[in-house]
């Protein structure tokens, strides 16, 4: 996975470490082997993301395609996802949707606020791991624009 | 004061019979009155007609005897004139006085007394005039010095004046009766106008008094009427919301037993995978297993197989936590009730006991207002909300600043009971004002061990009290949670029964 010649970074926002594992796996048995950093709550992850300050300066010149669950401890998915599209500097970052939810008016909303990717976590481990691999090629060639 | 309908229904009738007593009364008297008048009226033309007929004799009496002079002094027949126009009048009047005194029975007996009289008198008038017209003049003229003829006359006179002046008195008399009739008639009008307008108005006090006590009575309910549609809307709105939350928790609990599921699935299945490998090297029949086979089979032992069991046993282990968790603020719901009256002052101040320590310890403090209500609900319940907000207020504090927590009773204009749990803590984000009553939810920087049950219990047991907890706070100030509370649960239950 390219953005501009440069190594994509995997921001993934898991609150369950398991979760987290098997998605990775998964991931790299796609063949895609981006760093993958992972959080397991949306404060740290927006610290990561648009800085401490939340003013997103921080992601300047980054490439990032960011894995977020809606379901989080601290705060909701939904929230991190309006505040990284709402801020200029990390508006255009792709963000995946993977959560277990597959209510429809969550799924348009997430839409809606600009979520790029929506996908209902599998509770059928098959299915699953194929839904992350696919992913995972997904990943290994769509085109990440720089953070400005 | 409120009049019933019976009692004004009786005082309107009484002042209408009043009223109706008051109008006859007024009818009668002048009815009465002006007979009277009338009575008196015809009394008065026939004494006054009497009078005239009197006045008339005598007039004419005298104008009889002044011509038997004149024609007893000249002879001469032209002064006979005047006293034969006065005997034909005479008999006139004469006539009338009798027939008018007839029909007053006290001047009948004065005239009839008068009337031989008379006779004579004007025999004694017709003998002097037939002597002179005889030419025996000094024989008339004796019997003129007879002096009978001027007795007579005086008698007559004088007894004719009695009529007269008898009439005038009668008449007098009469009017005086009438103008006291007159007056009468009067007051009896004045004074029952006067008692009409007082029946009027006092009716008209009633009457208004009554339709003022309608008017206030059709007033409140209205008010009534409003404020039952404004509690059925708030009832409605809460079910909604008690709706919404049900659904809430619904989808929490399915998402939230999910995801270890996925966990589950997931590693069993990477178990069997590391178990085709180590399978491959174990079970190798004979064969040398390769290179490949055996760096496989070494990760698989090493890292793969510890790694799924530890996921699955985790994830179990979060699957029996979470129904655990549900099963208890289940049984909460299905706990029977006790009602018992509750202090709500004691109950704080033992909830702020139980934590001295550890406030003590934050260099904070509890303050607890002088005076907070009691109500009649289930003491338990209770203990555990308030016991629940003085552990989050302590774990959620400010490390900035010493820990203030302060407990007090709000009006808030509803029927029932507000108290007020307000902390100097680190506060939450608006956003996650819902969310914080949401089941395995948590606000803020996950930095304190906690499951994301507490608040979600204490907004079930309050629901279950038939109140309410909301939160107001800000980010960085502090929290107020305010607990809303009927003033009797008991009431409300039995009503629900019922």
């Amino acid at each position: 996975m390219n953005g501009l010649g440069k190594e994509v970074t995997i921001v993934m926002v898991e609150d369950d470490e398991g979760h987290a594992r098997l998605i990775e796996k998964n991931i790299r048995r796609a063949g895609v082997h981006n760093e993958v950093v992972p959080f397991t709550n949306g404060s740290d992850a927006l610290d990561f993301v648009l800085g401490e300050d939340r003013s997103g300066l921080v992601s300047a010149g980054r490439f990032l395609l960011i894995l977020l669950d809606l379901n989080l401890p601290d705060m909701s998915g939904i929230d991190i996802l309006q505040k990284i599209k709402t801020n200029v500097h990390t508006k255009r970052l792709p963000i995946v949707i993977l959560t277990t939810t597959d209510d429809e008016r969550e799924i348009q909303r997430c839409y809606d606020l600009g979520a790029n990717v929506y996908i209902t976590k599998p509770v059928e481990y098959d299915n699953f791991a194929n839904a992350i691999r696919q992913l995972g090629l997904f990943f290994s060639v769509i085109q990440i624009p720089e953070t400005q | 004061m409120p009049i019933s309908n019976a009692a004004f229904v009786r005082s309107t009738l009484l002042l209408l019979i009043a009223g109706m007593v008051a109008l006859l009364g007024i009818v009668g008297a002048s009815l009465w009155l002006a007979n009277k008048v009338n009575g008196t009226f015809s009394d008065v033309v026939e004494v006054r007609l009497v009078r005239s007929a009197a006045a008339d004799l005598l007039s004419t009496l005298q104008e009889a005897e002044t011509g038997q002079r004149g024609f007893l002094l000249t002879t001469d027949p032209a002064f006979r004139k005047p006293y034969d126009e006065a005997l034909q009048a005479i008999a006139e009047k004469r006539q009338e006085l009798n027939a008018h005194a007839a029909a007053l029975p006290e001047y009948a007996a004065q005239v009839g007394d008068i009337d031989p009289l008379l006779s004579e008198k004007l025999v004694e008038l017709a003998n002097t005039v037939d002597l002179a017209e005889q030419g025996r003049t000094a024989e008339a003229i004796a019997i003129v010095h007879n002096d009978r003829g001027r007795v007579l006359m005086d008698e007559l006179r004088a007894r004719l004046s009695a009529i007269i002046s008898g009439a005038e008195e009668n008449l007098q008399e009469n009017v005086a009766d009438t103008l006291r009739s007159a007056e009468a008639l009067q007051w009896t009008t004045v004074v029952g106008a006067i008692a009409l307008v007082a029946i009027i108005a006092v009716a008209i006090v009633v009457i208004g008094q009554y339709t003022r006590d309608i008017l206030a009575a059709r007033r409140e309910v209205e008010l009534l009427n409003t404020s039952l549609e404004r509690r059925v809307d708030e009832r409605t709105q809460e079910l909604i919301r008690a709706n919404q939350e049900v659904q809430r928790f619904a989808y929490i609990v399915t998402h939230d037993l999910r995801a270890p599921l996925v966990n589950i699935m997931g590693f069993t299945s990477e178990l069997q995978a590391s178990l085709d490998a180590i399978r491959a090297y174990v079970l190798a029949d004979g064969r040398k297993p390769g290179e490949g086979d055996i760096l496989e089979a070494r990760r698989a032992a090493e890292e793969d197989l510890p790694e799924a069991i530890g996921f699955i046993r985790s994830s179990t282990k979060k699957m029996d936590s979470l129904i655990n968790a549900i099963l208890k603020i289940s049984r909460d719901g299905r706990r029977e009730l006790r009602f018992e009256r509750v202090d709500l002052k004691a109950l704080a101040e033992a909830g702020a006991a139980a934590v001295a320590h550890q406030v003590a310890e934050a260099d904070g403090a509890i303050e607890v207002a002088a005076s907070l209500p009691s109500v009649v609900s289930d003491r338990l319940s209770l203990e555990q909300v308030f016991g629940n907000l003085f552990d989050n207020a302590i774990k959620y504090r400010s490390t900035g600043r010493p820990l203030r927590i302060s407990v007090r009773s709000a009006n808030r204009g509803r029927a029932g009971v507000t108290i007020e749990f307000t902390d100097n803590g680190r506060g939450i984000a608006p956003e996650d004002h819902e969310r914080i009553f949401e089941l395995f939810r948590r606000s803020g920087t996950q930095d304190k061990p906690g499951e994301g049950i507490g608040l979600a219990h204490v907004r079930s047991l309050m629901r279950n009290l038939g109140g309410d907890i909301t939160v107001r706070s800000e980010p960085g100030k502090g929290t107020t949670f305010a607990l809303f509370l009927p003033h009797d649960l008991s009431k409300i239950v039995r009503s629900l029964q019922t």
